[in-house]
């Protein structure tokens, strides 16, 4: 594995490269970067994320709207309202400690939602089931009585 | 924390909030697997609603709002969610009694 070397600024030392760049860059934090992904790759890694915290941690998952623009690029489309934004629906998924996020569009939403509901329901499990019996259970049909 | 005891009330609060600012409002889900806990919440960074639970049979309410919010999201606060096709498409009437007529 080649890595890349450089020297530390402070020491004067010899260190790889990555530390090096944080140095230099103290608000760049290469463990907190945000991996945006197409739909069904976010998904695996959604997967990932409720798997890797089954015995602990949170899964976090955020829906919001978005043009994916800039402030400053955004005043500008709103001052001219014969161009209509598209808007995304923006989702991020994090477990505090690695984040990822994908955008979706009028028409992956529908698709996205039916895997995504299956992604849920196959890992969020730990939900206490109603011990008595109610008109729908999830779990099997109590017999007639 | 403003947490909303009926689900029926967070529903329509949350609908309500977006609806009045879809840029600014998110849907956030926060789940716990080792204590069992699932925490919703819809905020427009000036109100914020919070809905907790540990019932299993949350989950098929949380999915329908799950469906909303994606569709007004994605389409546009006016959107009216579609019903849910796959199922009811996959099912033909059920009008074979005796044979088909097939020429």
């Amino acid at each position: 594995m080649i890595v890349d070397w450089t020297v530390d600024l402070n020491s004067g030392l010899w260190c790889p490269a990555s530390s090096f760049r944080s140095q230099l860059d103290p608000t760049l934090d290469l463990n907190n970067t945000e991996v945006l992904l197409e739909a069904d790759p976010f998904l695996n890694e959604l997967t990932k994320l409720y798997e890797r915290n089954k015995t602990s941690g949170s899964v976090w998952v955020t829906m919001k709207r978005s043009t994916l623009k800039h402030q400053k690029k955004r005043k500008t489309i709103e001052e001219s309202p014969a161009v209509e934004p598209e808007y995304r629906c923006l989702v991020r998924a994090t477990d505090g400690k690695k984040t990822i996020s994908c955008t979706l569009s009028a028409k992956d939403h529908q698709r996205f939602q039916t895997s995504y509901a299956t992604v849920l329901k196959a890992h969020m499990d730990a939900l206490k089931k109603r011990e008595k019996k109610d008109k729908k259970s999830a779990s099997t049909k109590a017999p007639g009585s | 924390m403003v947490y909303v005891d009926s689900w029926d009330t967070f529903v329509e609060r949350s609908i309500s909030l977006f609806r009045a600012d879809p840029v600014a409002t998110r849907y956030v889900m926060k789940y716990r697997h080792c204590d069992g806990k699932l925490v919703l919440k819809v905020t427009d960074n000036r109100e914020c609603l919070k809905f907790k639970t540990d019932q299993a049979q949350d989950m098929r309410k949380m999915e329908k709002l799950n469906n909303l919010f994606f569709t007004m999201m994605a389409r546009g606060p006016d959107a009216v969610v579609p019903e849910e096709l796959p199922k009811e498409q996959a099912a033909p009437p059920p009008s074979k009694k005796g044979r088909g007529r097939r020429q």
